[in-house]
């Protein structure tokens, strides 16, 4: 029995394409969240269940496996928190989902937790699809053979959902530990896997056989050994020359010869002759020459949706928080808490939002195709052009996702084995032009080319896509010449056959994604708006008054009213913290054509480059007090927005009277925005999946150090008008 | 010297054979997880459209491997 108080936990394992998530999602619906806690590594999805009586457990979703001798980190995963009782995670019991119209390929990894001894139930999944192929399956023979319960289910429609629940419940109320421990086998080991298991549970205090024989195979990286533990069991894999991959191969063939014939008596399989759907879409999907073409056809059409998307819903959020802004300005009284609001909370979520439905688009249709089994089609067609940048095909998922957001693409890099091919991937996916970078320059292009066609525009938008791609790729392809490994790389992936996306599915990644977005960003974007007002309206003793008083005996009479406003304003905001911050770094930054309005903006967004925006709305705003009232028309189209920021830059001017938004100054930025390391988010997901500091560090270094040296470049080619 | 086996790159597309062995023992223990045994039927589906890997059908399960991953499947004459 688990500790009094303490929730059971569950696990859900199961083959990947085993419609594992499709179940996870139909137990839990919105109770779910990806595990991040202290002093654990990894990260797991997590869910509440609420059985029919009342009782409550943790079902926690393990990643797709086919066997316990993993060869990727998230595979191995699941050997580490089977293996390690001590573990956060280790389940009080399993359940296990096998896809019933392949069972003779899904039960190896089933077969393997029956060994562990926990106990265990077997669901058989799909019974949808095996009732449309005329599968029939007898359930009650494989009860005989295992001792476990067995249910057919389906993901899909929710089928024996609420049966699998109340089996669940009485495996684990019944006997939660009854079997632990037990010596009833599936696979029985051989002379020499026997005396390594002997030695090993001589040595340490392990109850379970085939626990003592992952021990010894996998000692070399589970992540729980302690050094003296590790160093134990090293000795005995040597002193009985335990050939660690050989008798992986041996045990896994000898299961399979063990349960096929099970599997033969308990199937009953109608002979089938012709392609399936899935052959003829592959067919065109695939090809040659097709195949390609349609993945090119599908990205733009993807990125098309995403830019036209911006048409109606960025004119949206804009409006709803201008109403706020003036409401909040017209209803509450003049004092330090209204302008904090209207000046500097506002204007920075403002930043944030505008993209929220640009972000929720990319990820619903990366998340279709994924469901769809398009993703594992591009890994397919695109490992030889991702391993000639050093990458593996899995990596394409990656940079598409990255287009989206680097955090979950880097994620997902996991799949990768080979630790080289995985760390490039991890290292140039936030090269990829990720929607936070979609507002600024939609900001920033107008401001560069004011003149320009709006199709020039839209040119340019699209080219700085490609840059990002060209400079990732660029990359990968110098860090392949540097970096040495000697991991095994990998393709061998399963193309799973394509099915409709599982709506339930989709909205909930959808869902998932966007919320932690929004409070990832949300969370820095509005602590460094408040920053920014209070540097921004604050100084050195006296100096904001001073120059106030200044201003206005220097040019009183010669300036309208607002006019005069508008130059305290900027005199201000030069004097205070915020001011002299910018204006220290000032030195640093006009090589590349920028000015210290521009520094404090770059500044900030080294912790998130959305809040470039936002940055720019509070400087402007501290400034000019009088341009907010200028209402702005909402039928715009993408470039024609932001025209009072965009005004507001156009017209700024260096102390020597030069304007400094020039085409040099706006290309330059550019440059400096699709380049830079500008996301503490993605250093903080960088440092959790190489395990240190050193290669975020790295990252930062390299990719600012790259965005300078060619926005430098472009300022100093490019003509200054 | 003639060889008693031939790999799934001398296969012609939508050609099946039966495997026999699986050699390499560090992609042995992945492709045996997966699916790819000695006994199995495998079939050529096509090539990768830029080369370099082959999209197979085993036992209706459908993988993508590498040449070299393939290249270590032996299949029957």
């Amino acid at each position: 029995m688990s500790d009094s108080g303490k929730p059971l936990k569950i696990a859900l394992l199961g083959n990947p394409n085993s419609g594992k998530s499709t179940v996870f999602n139909q137990l839990t619906g919105l109770r779910q969240k990806t595990g991040n806690f202290p002093g654990v590594t990894v990260d797991v999805k997590e869910g509440r269940l609420r059985f029919p009586s009342g009782l409550e457990a943790r079902l926690i979703d393990l990643p797709g496996t086919y066997s316990l001798y993993p060869t990727s980190s998230d595979e191995k995963i699941v050997t580490a928190v089977l293996t390690n009782p001590a573990d956060p995670f280790y389940p009080d019991a399993l359940v296990y989902i096998a896809d019933v119209t392949h069972l003779d390929k899904h039960m190896l990894l089933f077969t393997q937790l029956l060994d562990l001894g926990l106990p265990l139930l077997l669901a058989l999944n799909m019974s949808d699809s095996a009732a449309e192929q005329g599968i029939k399956v007898n359930t009650a023979r494989l009860v005989a053979q295992f001792r476990i319960p067995v249910i057919s289910i389906s993901g899909r429609t929710g089928e024996n959902i609420q049966k699998l629940l109340h089996e669940l419940e009485k495996l684990i109320r019944n006997e939660p530990d009854a079997s632990a421990g037990s010596e009833m086998v599936f696979y029985p080991l051989r002379e020499q896997e026997k005396q390594v298991v002997d030695a090993v549970r001589h040595n340490l205090p392990i109850g379970n056989a085939y626990c003592a024989l992952l021990l010894a195979h996998h000692h070399g990286w589970l992540p729980f050994l302690k050094k003296q533990e590790r160093e134990t069991l090293s000795a005995i894999v040597e002193t009985k020359d335990f050939q660690s991959l050989r008798a992986q191969v041996d045990e896994t063939l000898d299961r399979y010869d063990r349960f096929t014939p099970i599997v033969r008596k308990t199937i009953q399989q109608p002979f089938v002759s012709g392609g399936t759907a899935t052959d003829h879409i592959d067919a065109v999907l695939t090809h040659r020459l097709f195949g390609p073409l349609i993945f090119f056809g599908v990205m733009l059409m993807v990125f098309m949706a995403i830019f036209f998307g911006y048409d109606t819903t960025g004119g949206w959020v804009e409006n709803a928080t201008g109403v706020l802004v003036d409401a909040v300005g017209n209803n509450m009284t003049d004092n330090w808490f209204s302008s904090l609001l209207v000046k500097g909370v506002l204007p920075g979520l403002q930043g944030v939002l505008v993209f929220v439905p640009q972000i929720a688009l990319l990820f619903l249709l990366i998340s279709i195709l994924e469901e769809v089994g398009y993703m594992a089609r591009a890994v397919f067609i695109f490992d030889k052009t991702m391993r000639r940048f050093g990458m593996n095909g899995r990596s394409i998922v990656a940079l598409i996702g990255g287009g989206a957001c680097a955090v979950p693409a880097i994620m997902g890099t996991r799949t990768i084995s080979n630790w080289k091919e995985r760390l490039i991937t991890v290292m140039v996916t936030p090269f990829i032009s990720c929607s936070a970078r979609i507002p600024v320059y939609l900001v920033l292009i107008p401001v560069a080319l004011p003149l320009s066609t709006w199709w020039t525009k839209a040119l340019i938008f699209g080219g700085m896509y490609f840059f990002g791609l060209g400079a990732a790729l660029g990359a990968a392809y110098v860090f392949k010449k540097i970096l040495r490994t000697s991991d095994p790389s990998f393709l061998a992936l399963e193309l799973p056959e394509y099915r409709m996306p599982h709506w339930k599915n989709v909205w909930l990644t959808v869902w998932e994604k966007v919320k932690a977005f929004v409070a990832g960003a949300g969370k820095i974007i509005f602590m460094i708006s408040i920053a920014l007002w209070i540097l921004g309206n604050s100084g050195p003793e006296g100096a904001l008054d001073n120059a106030e008083s200044r201003v206005r005996t220097e040019m009183s009479g010669s300036l309208t009213p607002e006019e005069l406003n508008d130059r305290v304003a900027a005199k201000r905001l030069e004097a205070s913290y915020a001011g002299i911050i910018g204006k220290g770094i000032e030195p640093a930054i006009r090589p590349l054509g920028y000015d210290w309005k521009i520094g404090i903006a770059l500044l900030s967004s080294f912790a998130a480059r959305e809040v470039f925006n936002g940055t720019m709305y509070t400087i402007y705003s501290l400034e000019s007090v009088g341009a907010r009232e200028e209402v702005e028309a909402s039928n715009q189209r993408p470039f024609e927005r932001y025209g009072r920021l965009r005004r507001q830059m156009t017209d700024d001017r260096f102390e020597n009277g030069d304007r400094v938004y020039t085409l040099a100054t706006g290309i330059s930025l550019l440059v400096f925005y699709a380049l830079a390391m500008q996301c503490m988010s993605t250093l903080a997901v960088v440092r959790r999946e190489t395990g240190n500091w050193k290669w975020p560090i790295f990252q930062f270094l390299f990719m600012s150090g790259l965005a300078y040296f060619f926005a430098w470049l472009v300022y100093t080619l490019l003509p200054k008008v | 010297m003639q060889r008693r086996y031939r790999t799934i790159a001398d296969l012609k597309q939508h050609e099946s054979a039966l495997a026999i062995a699986v050699t390499d023992p560090a992609l042995a223990g992945k492709l045996t997880a997966m699916g790819v045994l000695p006994g199995t039927l495998i079939e050529l589906v096509r090539p990768a459209p830029f080369g370099n890997a082959f999209y197979i059908k085993v036992d209706g399960i459908r993988l993508a491997l590498r040449e070299e991953e393939a290249a270590c499947i032996l299949l029957e004459l």
